[in-house]
């Protein structure tokens, strides 16, 4: 399998903190691959570095041998690279349906100005989007409340529409911000499924998380951090019995982490 | 559809044929420059709305009048140009000059970027007053009226001077700018780029992770946006016929601003009716002599308790 | 050079009371205070009443300023802006009710106080010269009024209930919400406050410089600037804004005399690219 995101020996410091220390590893594609690590270990800053929402101190990440670190956010996701993130950030005044046609724009064919004139050009696209908007929200399972203002959604929807947005943008890696956070045991195993699928869509998807039961369960491979040193890589059962994993959790509770 | 066809028609036939019947009716030509001032301060308060699309506060449209203004009238006087070729020009070069200013202040946010905006305006016009082009507190004056626009040697417009009552002719002009200004907003709010300013405006880093490219698309709405302040001064110019450095000032700026949250920051049309209420509720307000300010502030503040959207939110769905 | 010093001391020790008052209503409701020169122009005129009118002592006259503005200022937080806030869909729509504030304060007082330059007699005869400083005594009276009074404020704000409850809410409001402050009562409180250091500063300042009752805009010109030099919404900031812009106001009557208009062209020039370099100005915090 090719590697399609590499991340280079990256590390980020916050004036005296350093965040993320010398991280690498390699993402294959169409793998579903978790990064894990206890409180504090630096997950969440090293999410923002592979999706080019923070700059590196140094160190890069490249998507199919191109850097995409150090520059604007929205480099990244024109080059396939599309993050979602935690539930409440979605366009609040817009309805549902409206929120997935908009994120449709990066696949536009038609200019800008087209789209201001209303070329023959830009009416395709409109028409595209909106079918592959409604096809979206089916898969997530969102069908029947695309009229609905986003802000009126129910948090489990909010959650969907935050990857429907990111589905629309049509990536090859899907970066996804704790997606099984605070849901419980039925909603999560829903959301495994959903992951699964989009793997099954072509995606490959990166994700970072807390839920160890969904991360054994989902993940081809896996990355553990601990104070922002990578510390072990691997299938799920070499991490489950990877001794400075197991040392890095204790005083977790053993199911905790699959065992 | 149709009801907002009707609603177009109605609005045209009162702005062409209704106003003027009036005016020649009640012999209040006056009235004429009140209307055409509405509709140049409407055209300049629709910059400052796009502005508000994107998620930006500008107070600085006064900055962009003033310069547009100076355009104008620098190549009328100096450079012999006709008033209509500089109409363009002056958009033009406000635009540009707003790309210039955009880059480095379009990154902050809030009252930062209203601040700034704010002290743009005044630099303007301190720069008026020292550049020796701009001659100065004397200002540039006695510009000549309109010369005629022709194309292909088709007369469009007549030469200015040659009209018996050029007030009715800047009217006319003023009416159709605007009108051609809010149909190009209306337009751009209700297509794929409004949704996409909408998206900017609402949650800039969802935007930008979507592949929208948040700083190229805040520069050019704020370089559209100066453009309507260029034309508007460059327009205004034509109608007094002279400009100073003190032509369009901080208020002016705040003003502009005022017109759109009266009007109703999530209404296309919002600054146009703002602007209308504003300018002939001063006008009107005159009469009371020295109460005026207090009444007109005294309303705004009862208006924006009862109506805090503004007074399109009265009737009209939000069009965002 | 220590007369430009002392001079941007007593002045800034006033602008620094009066960005106090600003930046602690911006940082609690996100409003910006567009009367705020204003409410410093009716403290002058209510000292100008007490004092020079009513020949009242001087103190009594400014803490009279004080209370006023701070009941108009509660007044306006109770009953005007937390009505638009509530019901408006947009932050910024406080923007067109802080300017018809701004508006209706300026007409009241046109109309009650006229456009004459109102002053008072001194409050203390006697110049100061020594050291190469030529200072008038009741300039540093007033500027030292002004410093502990800035202190006391810091201290209030660092040690009292109410202060800890407004700092809580201006940091996280809903955080404070949850751990039961009671927003509505601290937010009228830190508007009565922001406009009462704005009239006593009105009120210490009618004694040396006089007011008319067409300064109030300017006034809150500087005052924005004030915060945007020092960042809006924290206690240090606008104390370092007020000091900044006193020295630069110092220096620039000193220095740059001759070159008249072309100062501030310089000083508005140099605080845009200041800005665009730090878009929360020294210590400010981010908007939204």
């Amino acid at each position: 399998m090719a590697q399609i995101l590499e991340v280079k020996a990256l590390t980020k410091r916050f004036g005296g903190l350093t965040a993320v220390n010398d991280v690498s590893f390699a993402v294959n594609e169409k793998e579903i691959l978790s990064v894990i690590g206890p409180n504090g270990a630096g997950k969440s800053t090293l999410f923002k570095l592979i999706s080019s929402f923070l700059s590196p101190t140094s160190g890069e990440v490249t998507f199919k041998g191109e850097r995409i670190s150090n520059q604007s956010p929205h480099i990244a996701a024109r080059k396939g690279v599309v993050r979602t993130f935690q539930e409440t950030t979605i366009f609040r005044n817009m309805s549902v349906r409206d929120n997935v046609i908009v994120a449709h724009q990066l696949r536009a064919r038609a200019s800008l100005l087209g789209f201001f004139l209303g070329s023959a050009e830009a009416r395709r696209d409109e028409a595209r989007f909106a079918e592959s908007a409604d096809e979206i929200l089916s898969f997530l399972g969102l069908d029947g409340i695309g009229g609905e203002f986003a802000r009126n959604l129910p948090h489990g929807h909010l959650r969907a529409l935050g990857i429907a947005i990111g589905l629309a943008t049509k990536p090859t890696l899907l970066l996804l911000d704790e997606p099984f956070a605070g849901m419980n045991h039925d909603e999560t195993m829903k959301a495994v499924s959903m992951v699964r699928k989009l793997r099954e869509r072509g995606l490959t998807v990166l994700l970072v998380e807390h839920d160890m039961q969904a991360v054994m369960k989902i993940s081809d491979r896996i990355v553990v951090l601990n104070f922002g040193e990578k510390i072990a890589e691997g299938t799920p059962s070499e991490i489950q019995n990877n001794q400075r994993v197991i040392e890095a959790y204790l005083g977790v509770e053993d199911e905790a982490i699959g065992l | 559809m149709t009801k907002k066809l009707a609603g177009l028609i109605v609005f045209l036939i009162t702005v062409f044929i209704v106003v003027p019947w009036l005016i020649s009716v009640t012999g209040r030509t006056d009235l004429y420059y009140v209307f055409t001032s509405v509709a140049l301060l409407s055209i300049a308060s629709a910059g400052v709305w796009l502005t508000f699309y994107i998620g930006r506060i500008n107070i600085g449209q006064g900055a962009y009048a003033l310069m547009g203004g100076y355009v104008s009238a620098i190549l009328i006087m100096y450079y012999g140009w006709s008033f209509w070729w500089t109409l363009p020009v002056a958009g033009m070069f406000c635009a540009v000059a707003s790309i210039l200013i955009g880059i480095p202040i379009l990154r902050l946010r809030g009252v930062y970027f209203a601040m700034v905006t704010l002290i743009l305006t005044e630099v303007m016009r301190l720069l008026a007053l020292a550049v020796p082009i701009t001659n100065g507190a004397k200002g540039i004056t006695s510009i000549p009226p309109p010369g005629p626009l022709s194309i292909f040697g088709f007369v469009l417009v007549p030469d200015f001077a040659t009209l018996q009552n050029p007030r009715i002719a800047f009217y006319y002009l003023s009416a159709v700018l605007m009108i051609i200004c809010f149909a190009l907003m209306y337009r751009l709010v209700h297509s794929r780029i409004g949704h996409i300013c909408m998206s900017l405006q609402q949650n800039e880093e969802l935007a930008s992770s979507i592949g929208v490219n948040i700083a190229a698309l805040r520069v050019m709405a704020y370089a559209i946006s100066s453009f309507l302040g260029g034309l508007a001064g460059a327009v205004f110019i034509g109608a007094t016929q002279s400009i100073y450095p003190s032509s369009f000032t901080v208020t002016d700026s705040v003003n502009f601003m005022l017109n759109c949250f009266l009007g109703g920051l999530g209404y296309v049309f919002g600054p146009m009716l703002g602007t209308l209420v504003l300018y002939l509720g001063w006008n009107l307000l005159f009469s009371t002599g020295e109460y005026q300010l207090l009444i007109y502030s005294a309303a705004m503040i009862v208006l924006m308790l009862v109506l805090p959207n503004g007074l399109l939110s009265l009737g009209a769905k939000r069009k965002d | 050079m220590e007369q430009v010093i002392a001079n941007g001391l007593y002045l800034g020790a006033q602008y620094a009371l009066i960005a106090l008052g600003l930046t602690l209503i911006f940082g609690l409701m996100n409003v910006l205070n567009f009367a705020h020169g204003q409410m410093y122009v009716l403290g002058g005129f209510i000292t100008y009443t007490v004092y020079g009118q009513l020949g009242l002592p001087f103190p009594v006259a400014v803490i009279c300023s004080g209370i006023t503005l701070a009941v108009i200022g509660g007044f306006m937080e109770r009953y005007l802006f937390r009505t638009v806030i509530r019901r408006s869909h947009r932050e910024e729509s406080t923007m067109l009710l802080a300017a018809a504030t701004a508006f209706f304060f300026d007409a009241v007082m046109l109309l009650i106080f006229g456009e004459k330059q109102r002053g008072v007699p001194k409050i203390v005869k006697g110049v100061f010269n020594d050291f190469g400083i030529i200072l008038p005594y009741d300039r540093i009276v007033v500027g030292v009024v002004a410093a502990v009074l800035i202190l006391s404020f810091i201290a209030f704000m660092k040690y009292t209930r109410t202060g800890r409850a407004m700092r809580a809410l201006a940091q996280d409001r809903v955080a404070a919400q949850l751990m039961g402050v009671e927003v509505d009562r601290y937010t009228m409180i830190g508007f009565a406050m922001g406009a009462m250091l704005a009239g006593l500063v009105g009120g210490l300042l009618v004694s040396i410089t006089g007011v008319n009752s067409g300064i109030g805009g300017p006034i809150s010109i500087k005052a924005f600037m004030m915060i945007m030099i020092g960042g809006a919404g924290v206690v240090g900031g606008a104390i370092a804004g007020g000091f900044i812009l006193g020295m630069m106001e110092s220096v620039g009557l000193t220095v740059l005399r001759e070159f008249g208009d072309v100062t501030y062209l310089v000083i508005f020039a140099a605080l845009m690219v200041f800005l665009s370099i730090r878009p929360n100005g020294l210590m400010g915090k981010p908007w939204g």
